[in-house]
């Protein structure tokens, strides 16, 4: 399939899957699932920067509508699209990365993925809880969020590399 | 110039990167300290549409519940019907009375989409200015005070829930009479606190609190909650009185919005006050 149609599908799906079924979930204890950063994770390799920003702000735009949130989704997630790079680079396997295959975990196994999902989710979780907070003296209940809904996303995260991005039968 | 063409160049990403922040935090921040964009909301038509027919989808779950609430509403607004009281003295007679006159009216909506955990809660109603719903009116369901109206378009609203930290819906305490202002901490959706409350005040565990009708957004009297926990503030003369509601928000399905009939009418007198000092 089109590289360009699939991901625009994925926009979709992400954003909606995010607004109507993860954002209504709520488990108390400060968990907030939050899927689409793996979009912007899964963006093909070669993607330049400023349209990796540029993706990210609009599905982030698209989820504040559904949330009431008024741009702090669409902040948080610019930021990862902006780190993007760097964080690629930093876990980066010895001969460098095959622009053509996705960044998937079936790709590139199980602990790149998750050591590169998990950098990413604290990151994006923190700034967003941080900004949605705004006040020193509320730090504890800043890093309760942070971390419970980190551990949360990444398993959300991986299960959605197991369940639909398995190993193709017909090869 | 081609020195500054080429500085842009060299920091293209973090220049895009830096204008996609302020975009998206000013936009944040303005809406947070006060209401202005319509822009960023779930009112908006495609995403209002999308999330009513979830709800659709989802209704059929709360029914039981639902009904049972409206039945109980029903049995309570039966007692009050003139036709189901007889008279035990023959030499009354039934007189209308035109000394109570309607302030308050009721529009039905039902909540399309809403949220509870996080430090600032908003919820979205299948009614709009169609429905005669404005800016700034007073939502309650069956239960008690649930927030106040935000931002309306033509068929949905958005709702300030009582869950929000600048909600400052002003109360009072039914035995004593004195008021404060309930605000919200963001630690549990069951509870809001009541700030303002000076220490010489007696509070009782498990008095009512309720609306003081300041403003016009609720009828005077108005349930809130109950009173579960006072303790004093460090270092001030003051109570923090943790406040119980009584519409549990993690359920609210069905609201009214409550429209004051008289409002213009005390937004203009309050207007003088300022004045006057």
């Amino acid at each position: 399939m089109n590289s360009i149609l699939k991901n625009i599908i994925r926009l979709i799906i992400f954003v909606l899957a995010q607004g109507l079924i993860f954002g209504q979930l709520s488990f108390g204890y400060g968990i907030h699932p939050m899927i689409y950063p793996l979009f912007i994770l899964m963006l093909p390799f070669d993607t330049r920067p400023v349209v990796l920003m540029i993706l990210a702000f609009i599905a982030g735009i698209g989820i504040d509508f559904f949330m009431n949130t008024f741009g702090l989704h669409a902040s948080a997630s610019v930021l990862i699209a902006y780190l993007r790079p760097a964080i690629f680079r930093q876990f980066a396997p010895r001969d460098g990365y095959d622009v053509l295959k996705e960044p998937i975990a079936r790709e590139w196994g199980y602990p790149w993925f998750i050591k590169v999902s998990l950098l990413t989710i604290i990151v994006h979780h923190l700034w967003f809880f941080s900004l949605e907070y705004f006040k020193w003296s509320s730090w504890n209940d800043i890093l309760l969020n942070t971390l419970s809904s980190s551990l949360i996303t990444l398993i959300i995260f991986i299960l959605i590399q197991v369940l639909f991005f398995k190993k193709s039968k017909t090869i | 110039m081609l020195k500054f063409i080429a500085f842009f160049r060299r920091f293209r990403v973090f220049l895009v990167f830096l204008f996609f922040q302020v975009v998206a935090l000013s936009s944040y921040f303005s809406v947070m300290s006060f209401p202005r964009t319509k822009f960023f909301n779930s009112s908006s038509a495609i995403v209002a549409t999308l999330l009513s027919w979830e709800r659709d989808v989802v209704k059929y779950l709360y029914l039981d519940e639902a009904n049972r609430k409206l039945q109980a509403e029903n049995a309570l607004l039966e007692k009050r019907i003139q036709d189901n009281f007889i008279s035990i003295d023959s030499s009354t007679a039934k007189i209308n009375d035109t000394l109570n006159k309607l302030s308050f009216e009721h529009i039905p909506a039902t909540v399309i989409n809403s949220s509870h955990d996080y430090a600032n809660n908003y919820f979205t109603i299948d009614a709009g200015s169609e429905k005669g719903i404005q800016k700034k009116m007073g939502v309650v369901s069956s239960d008690g005070i649930v927030g106040i109206v935000y931002d309306v378009s033509k068929s949905f609203a958005i709702v300030k829930s009582i869950l929000t930290k600048d909600i400052n819906i002003s109360a009072s305490i039914d035995d004593s009479y004195a008021h404060g202002l309930i605000k919200f901490d963001a630690k549990d959706p069951r509870n809001v606190m009541l700030t303002g409350f000076s220490n010489d005040i007696e509070v009782e565990i498990g008095s009512k609190v309720m609306a003081r009708g300041s403003g016009g957004y609720f009828p005077q009297g108005e349930p809130i909650g109950l009173v579960k926990k006072v303790e004093p503030v460090e270092g001030k003369p003051m109570w923090d009185i943790t406040v119980e509601l009584h519409q549990d928000m993690r359920k609210l399905r069905y609201v009214y919005v409550i429209k004051n009939i008289h409002q213009l009418e005390l937004n203009n007198l309050e207007k003088d006050i300022e004045q006057l000092q």
